[in-house]
């Protein structure tokens, strides 16, 4: 027992690896703390390093999925910069992320202080903004379908009824990516209004009650107590809907594709197409593994450098107690 | 002192745990379902894998045991496992394992099998697949087992298999061929003659006009006929085999050349095709990509009675029936040159390039046995699926009798006469993807058919670039 009170004692200490203590590393001890540890680093090798690798080495390489992919350097990127449709899929997603990710935000916290009081049955409506959340992509589809069909749904109904042209929606060039934003921000709203409604919730009450007493009203309160105190959460749902956002592929899938499945999704005339999707379809369907690699990893950049971004500007605006 | 001793026990359970975990997964990653040992497979009914009885070798013939994957439904995965334990009876040295899966999930899952050299022996492949396989190096060719072993004569859609070379890659499993379906009630109901095979397409469209009805009863040849509230179509019309393909053949056009590397799509040919499409589609007697999209499924649309017309593939046959239609076939309209053009899809057993030798031999054996035996023939004609692929059998009353509906059931093997495959290469589902991509959008009068078929002219000609000039 005692060799393990010292393993214990030396993690405490926190030495760091001089030439003794390496060779040290590999003792019995060395050995056991290994062991222990071998769980989370198998996981790691097997299911994050590996395929990171792996994956890595695919953009660097033409790999059809049949054959052993053959090395080409930097090809596929170089293909990348002059491919049109990369470029539109590239604009795509920043539209989407330009237009949800805002919305969203806004639009849950505007829901989360509504219903941040006290007020009897409050508990429904906060579930009934939740069910979209935890509705399945083609659940919500057949929501979508029945208002924006174009031949059987109430929004074209509602069109013709008041005298106006029916619109063919998820089927037109120009609404398809605002439907699909705003049916994600449908479906999405209740789980960011959770967060912020857990953020207000931590808001100390006496703050409020200063305020009454200085005399502010409600929208100097809003402005100068809760925007400024709940900006963590803010931060941390901006965050999350950005990289979701430029992850989003299930709904863009289910909702453009339909039956026709990957082929058809990303209509029309590629209007909705994003990154992902167009990553997947290069990858899996027209078998071109190693440009959809390097796909993934211009995306993982993007991504990187946004979150870089955000983590740099948030002390311009974020407060932490 | 205690809390450490137990501290280590859980660690190590969880080690252990976790390990058990890890090579359960990693074994199930790399080893495609069906093709674990036989004591672990048996009973493993319901994973759509289950090898089929696995005894121990009799020891008098040499053994070979191939894996055979296929997709299916319930009725077909059943009806498929009776006929390989037919084969089993017929040839007690060859063990044969089977993987089948849903359509899409099998060959998702197949081209992950191949890249990971895991593919079954012998698989069934959608016809407009094979040369996506063949050209990549994926499966075995077949030329010279078929010159030997099969009489081309007898059998349909051998050809269908063969690449500009004339090297074949795969038997036909079972052929489907486009005609035009009609519904009698929808006819009747509007007093317009049956269509007859002397239609041209203008005819079709032409007839088509009176049985296409708006929400207030109106027909398309009336004053006042709203195209864009239609409750009933003159002909539904989708994607390629069903849609544009046979269209554009049968007016002299297409998409590829001869050798399949070269796009033929600006053509004047074409051109006149495309507009009589837009301009049915336009008046509201042929269905628009949106009208579609309003649709649970492109497929729906006939049988649901909501078109009096479509070009259907022989299978289209199991969804009317099941929706109690009142309908016949007969071939598709002909060109204006009088030109006649059947799209065809031979989905077709192919062997796997990384089979041994004794392997592949055995899955021939399958394949052979597929195709020559009769018994397999008028059993899998009697599933409804494929027209089968042996003549006599096709040409008999199993085949041209075997259901009420439709009763022009000939009306397939003479199609068969002027059947052409849908140009099918490497890289045949990205090109359809670009066609339709452009053409709907001269559908729905976002753009001129010259800009269209100009535009999908270039891009198609890339994608062919991209992959033959390599």
């Amino acid at each position: 027992m005692t060799s393990n009170q010292q393993t214990a004692g030396r993690a405490l200490a926190g030495a760091g690896p001089s030439r003794s203590k390496r060779r040290k590393w590999l003792d019995q001890e060395g050995r056991w703390g290994l062991l222990f540890v071998s769980p989370y680093l198998i996981h790691f090798i097997v299911f994050v390093a590996g395929p990171l690798a792996a994956s890595l080495y695919f953009s660097l390489s033409d790999y059809d999925m049949l054959n052993p992919p053959k090395w080409t350097g930097l090809d596929n990127y170089a293909r990348l910069l002059h491919d049109p449709l990369f470029w539109k899929s590239l604009w795509n997603t920043l539209y989407f992320v330009i237009l949800f990710v805002p919305s969203q935000a806004f639009l849950a916290l505007l829901l989360a202080v509504a219903l941040n009081r006290k007020l009897k049955g409050l508990k429904l409506f906060r579930m009934a903004h939740f069910i979209p959340v935890i509705s399945s992509w083609t659940v919500i589809l057949y929501v979508a379908d029945s208002v924006f069909n174009p031949r059987f749904g109430f929004a074209n109904a509602f069109l013709t009824r008041i005298g106006l042209d029916p619109q063919r929606w998820l089927q037109d060039e120009q609404l398809v990516i605002p439907l699909l934003v705003l049916i994600a921000v449908w479906k999405g709203i209740g789980y960011m209004m959770v967060i912020y409604l857990a953020g207000l919730q931590s808001v100390p009450g006496d703050l409020y009650e200063a305020a009454d007493i200085d005399g502010a009203g409600a929208v100097r309160k809003f402005r100068a107590i809760t925007l400024p105190l709940i900006s963590p959460t803010t931060f941390l749902v901006i965050v999350l809907s950005t990289i979701s956002t430029f992850q989003a592929f299930e709904q863009i899938y289910v909702l453009t594709g339909g039956a026709g499945g990957i082929t058809a999704a990303g209509g029309p005339n590629n209007a909705s197409l994003v990154l992902m999707l167009y990553l997947y379809r290069e990858g899996f369907a027209f078998m071109r593994m190693g440009y959809a690699s390097a796909l993934a990893w211009v995306l993982f950049t993007i991504l990187f450098v946004l979150t870089l971004l955000q983590l740099r500007l948030q002390g311009r605006w974020v407060h932490y107690d | 002192m205690k809390t450490k001793k137990w501290s280590i026990a859980l660690l190590a359970v969880i080690l252990a745990t976790v390990l058990a975990l890890a090579g359960c997964g990693g074994g199930g990653s790399t080893e495609p379902t069906g093709s674990t040992d036989a004591g672990e497979g048996q009973g493993a009914e319901g994973t759509g894998s289950e090898p089929s009885g696995q005894t121990e070798p009799s020891g008098q013939n040499e053994q070979v045991e191939i894996t055979l994957g296929y997709y299916s439904d319930a009725k077909s995965d059943a009806k498929m496992k009776e006929l390989i334990e037919k084969f089993k009876a017929k040839h007690p040295n060859i063990t044969v394992k089977t993987q089948s899966a849903p359509y899409g999930q099998f060959f998702q899952k197949l081209d992950t099998q191949i890249a990971a050299g895991q593919a079954p022996d012998v698989w069934l492949s959608d016809g407009v697949y094979v040369m996506k396989y063949a050209e990549r190096g994926a499966v075995r060719e077949l030329t010279d087992w078929i010159e030997n072993d099969l009489n081309k004569d007898d059998y349909y859609g051998l050809d269908f298999n063969k690449d500009a070379e004339g090297r074949y890659w795969a038997v036909p499993q079972g052929i489907q061929v486009g005609v035009l379906f009609y519904n009698k009630d929808l006819f009747d109901k509007a007093q317009v003659p049956y269509p007859t095979e002397d239609w041209t397409w203008e005819d079709l469209k032409e007839t088509g006009a009176k049985l296409t009805v708006d929400a207030a009863g109106k027909t398309a040849e009336q004053d006042g006929f709203d195209s864009n509230n239609v409750n009933q179509f003159g002909l539904t019309f989708f994607s390629i085999t069903e849609g544009w393909f046979p269209v554009l053949k049968s007016y002299g056009g297409g998409v590829l050349d001869e050798t399949l590397t070269k796009s033929i799509v600006n053509s004047p040919e074409n051109k006149q095709a495309v507009e009589w499409m837009v301009d049915g589609m336009k008046r509201g007697i042929i269905t628009d990509p949106v009208d579609l999209k309003s649709f649970q499924s492109a497929m729906a649309v006939f049988p649901s009675g909501s078109a009096a017309m479509r070009i259907g593939i022989y299978s289209r046959v199991l969804a009317a029936n099941e929706a109690g239609l009142n309908y016949d076939v007969t071939l598709l309209p002909k060109g204006p040159d009088g030109k006649r053009f059947s799209p065809v899809i031979a989905n077709s057993w192919v062997i796997n390039a990384k089979s041994d030798d004794k392997k592949a031999q055995a899955a021939w054996e399958w394949i052979k046995f597929w195709a020559t035996e009769d018994e397999v023939q008028r059993e899998w004609a009697a599933l409804g699926e494929a027209v089968p692929v042996k003549k006599s059998v096709a040409q008999s009353d199993v085949f041209l009798t075997q259901s009420d509906k439709p009763a022009n059931r000939k009306a397939f093997l003479d199609s068969l006469e002027f059947a052409g495959t849908l140009d099918s290469n490497a890289v045949w589902e990205e090109w359809v993807g670009k066609f339709n991509e452009h053409a709907q959008r001269a559908f729905l009068g976002d753009t001129t058919v010259d800009e269209a078929l100009a535009a999908a002219d270039k891009d198609i000609q890339a994608i062919l670039d991209t992959f033959y000039q390599k």
